[in-house]
């Protein structure tokens, strides 16, 4: 530091002996940039590093509220799908005996039984999931549902109601928990 | 040779240009950065969340959430809820409401909490602001009873909407 003062008197007391002469003028003047580039260089790593791209998703869910009475169902209206403990699926229409089922499969499954004719847009989709099932498994089977809902909501939309408006997809979907003797079908299996 | 070769003193380099584009990334990064949360950096454990496909372009809303997180910590290996409210004044509303909270309680972020504190603190946010959103954040490896436990809550609670947080599926 001492040093540069004393140059920088030096250059001094040398302008100050030449301010008599035509003044100089201040060509390729720079200004040292690197005490910015240093700061602005560890800002920039540390919001590089600071940030999380990419933000969670979510996967909305409704459940019905607490069941105060009764609902009727008819059989025929009825598609439910099961997790067993080991994770492995099964599907039953009506009161049918549950059929084995893979996961890729369960998305045509989906969209068949739902464009059935005779309960085309009235099918309930019920859930039933194990308490031993692992979490992970009843999200992809949610999000395996949830594909087959854009097929179906996409063919329903193509036919057109009384008023010549195009039909509006219902989604009739529930978790519901296992019941005994479901347990007791799928062990057998 | 006639001349002297010149020595090369008080060399620079044009910096200009780099500082052009550093200073353009530094604002976009400064501009999309987000944060951690309080109850984020109070927190010992990770969530490794299930994927799933997106279908719409729905990402977690930030107003007016609370959080259900089910995980299991990273010391003791041990699975619990964990509670946060997102909105600052909602939490401390919400936790003002619990019976005896010590201060200490008071200032977290973020409660480790069993079915029954769940049920009250649920029913409390649901009092403060009933337009909360809930959602619930669980690894993808626990087994689902925590799952159904924490939903039955949320019915009971007259929360039938919620969400489930999920990683995008690649």
């Amino acid at each position: 530091m001492a040093g540069g003062g004393g140059q920088l008197k030096a250059e001094r007391a040398k302008r100050g002996k030449a301010s008599k002469r035509k003044k100089m003028k201040r060509v390729g003047f720079h200004i040292d940039m690197t005490p910015l580039v240093d700061i602005t260089f560890l800002l920039l790593t540390f919001f590089m590093f600071a940030t999380t791209l990419a933000a969670p998703q979510v996967m909305e869910m409704s459940i019905p509220p607490e069941i105060v009475k009764q609902v009727e169902v008819r059989e025929s209206e009825l598609l439910q799908i099961f997790i067993r403990d080991d994770d492995k699926l099964f599907y039953a229409k009506g009161s049918d005996d549950p059929q084995p089922i893979e996961l890729k499969e369960l998305r045509a499954l989906a969209e068949r039984e739902n464009l059935m004719p005779n309960v085309r847009n009235r099918l309930i989709t019920s859930l039933k999931i194990s308490d031993d099932a692992t979490y992970d498994m009843v999200i992809k089977v949610l999000d395996e549902l949830n594909l087959a809902e854009v097929k179906i909501t996409e063919e329903i939309g193509k036919e057109l109601d009384e008023n010549g408006q195009p039909k509006k997809r219902e989604r009739r979907f529930t978790i519901a928990p296992m019941l005994e003797e479901d347990i007791k079908k799928l062990a057998e299996l | 040779m006639a001349k002297v070769k010149k020595k090369r003193v008080g060399f620079v380099i044009d910096m200009t240009p780099l500082v052009d584009i550093t200073f353009l990334l530094l604002t976009f990064f400064m501009f999309t950065a987000k944060f951690k949360t309080q109850a984020e950096s109070e927190q010992k454990f990770v969530i490794k969340r299930p994927a799933s496909t997106p279908v719409d372009t729905a990402t977690i809303p930030d107003k007016d959430l609370a959080v259900i997180k089910v995980a299991i910590d990273s010391a003791t290996s041990d699975t619990m809820y964990y509670y946060e409210v997102l909105n600052e004044a909602d939490r401390q509303a919400v936790w003002q409401k619990m019976p005896n909270f010590t201060p200490e309680l008071l200032s977290k972020h973020q409660l480790p909490v069993d079915k029954d504190m769940l049920n009250e603190l649920v029913l409390a946010t649901r009092v403060v602001r009933p337009a909360t959103k809930f959602a619930i954040d669980a690894d993808k490896k626990l087994r689902f009873k925590w799952i159904a436990d924490a939903m039955d809550i949320l019915r009971r609670n007259r929360a039938t909407m919620f969400n489930y947080v999920t990683d995008k599926k690649q």
